[in-house]
């Protein structure tokens, strides 16, 4: 998928989301600068003087002091936000197909008991969707070190889906549309 | 020792390239760089690991580290001290 679903375009007040196409040949070469350009996108519309997005040990991208944000990609799309004045962001974008083994890799038996349809309300790429937010999310905490984005838990909430681990909580939001799943976790 | 972890690397190797194909970043990656680095999504490393639990007969544990996951080679040594 190419397009930016519909949907998904804007992100909220205080949530600036930008997305970038990838470029042939679509490899992990145009991925990366897409999600850099998608990065420095979002952090002019946020009002940032400083737009790069150095990779630091570990691979993760780090966000200007200020303007915390996040970078996923799939293929053939990229999206960044920045969210100035939180403590931790994640976002990511699926559109793989997951088998069942992978389906119960990734979610606990009491996730895929009350949140995967026709119990609840997510589907399998949303629910991985939104422990890899999480998990971007939890970064840089106590939590975070050492952690695997599947063991992040997943419950329902008055606004969604809270993810948490090891004593930390964060909302996340979880969008679908043409394949494409969409999620954000900001923590405050 | 040495050879099997040769042996392994090489049938994780495999399973990537059934996964990306052979004209993927898998043909060139080496053994130790980090695989998330070299392009492999969280999906697929995911699909990765389920592969190796039906290859080579194990399950993994729910404590292994984050460091065991991170190049072929880290995999293999895994996976062969688990045989130990």
């Amino acid at each position: 998928m190419t397009a930016v679903p519909a949907t998904l375009a804007t992100g909220t007040p205080g949530t600036y989301l930008e997305w970038r196409p990838v470029a042939p040949p679509y490899g992990p070469r145009e991925q990366f600068a897409a999600g850099r350009q998608a990065a420095a996108a979002a952090l002019a519309a946020a009002g940032s003087v400083v737009r790069t997005v150095p990779r630091v040990v570990g691979g993760r991208p780090e966000f200007p002091r200020g303007y915390p944000g996040s970078i996923a990609h799939t293929d053939r799309l990229a999206v960044a936000v920045v969210v100035p004045g939180a403590a931790g962001v994640g976002v990511d974008i699926e559109d793989a197909v997951l088998t069942r083994r992978v389906v119960d890799f990734v979610l606990y038996e009491s996730e895929r008991r009350s949140l995967l349809a026709p119990a609840g309300d997510y589907s399998p790429v949303e629910l991985f969707s939104a422990k890899e937010a999480a998990f971007k999310a939890l970064d840089g905490t106590a939590a975070g070190d050492g952690l695997l984005f599947w063991r992040i838990g997943l419950a329902r909430s008055d606004a969604g889906l809270v993810a948490a681990f090891d004593g930390l909580s964060v909302p996340v939001w979880v969008r679908s549309e043409g394949g494409c799943s969409f999620a954000l976790a900001v923590r405050r | 020792m040495a050879d099997q972890v040769t042996e392994t690397r090489q049938r994780i190797r495999e399973l990537l390239i059934e996964m990306h194909g052979p004209d993927s970043f898998v043909r060139t990656v080496s053994d130790t760089v980090s695989l998330r680095q070299q392009g492999l999504s969280s999906a697929a490393l995911v699909s990765l690991l389920v592969r190796m639990e039906d290859a080579f007969g194990f399950e993994w544990d729910d404590d292994i580290q984050p460091e065991v996951l991170r190049s072929i080679s880290s995999l293999a040594e895994h996976v062969v001290a688990l045989r130990v």
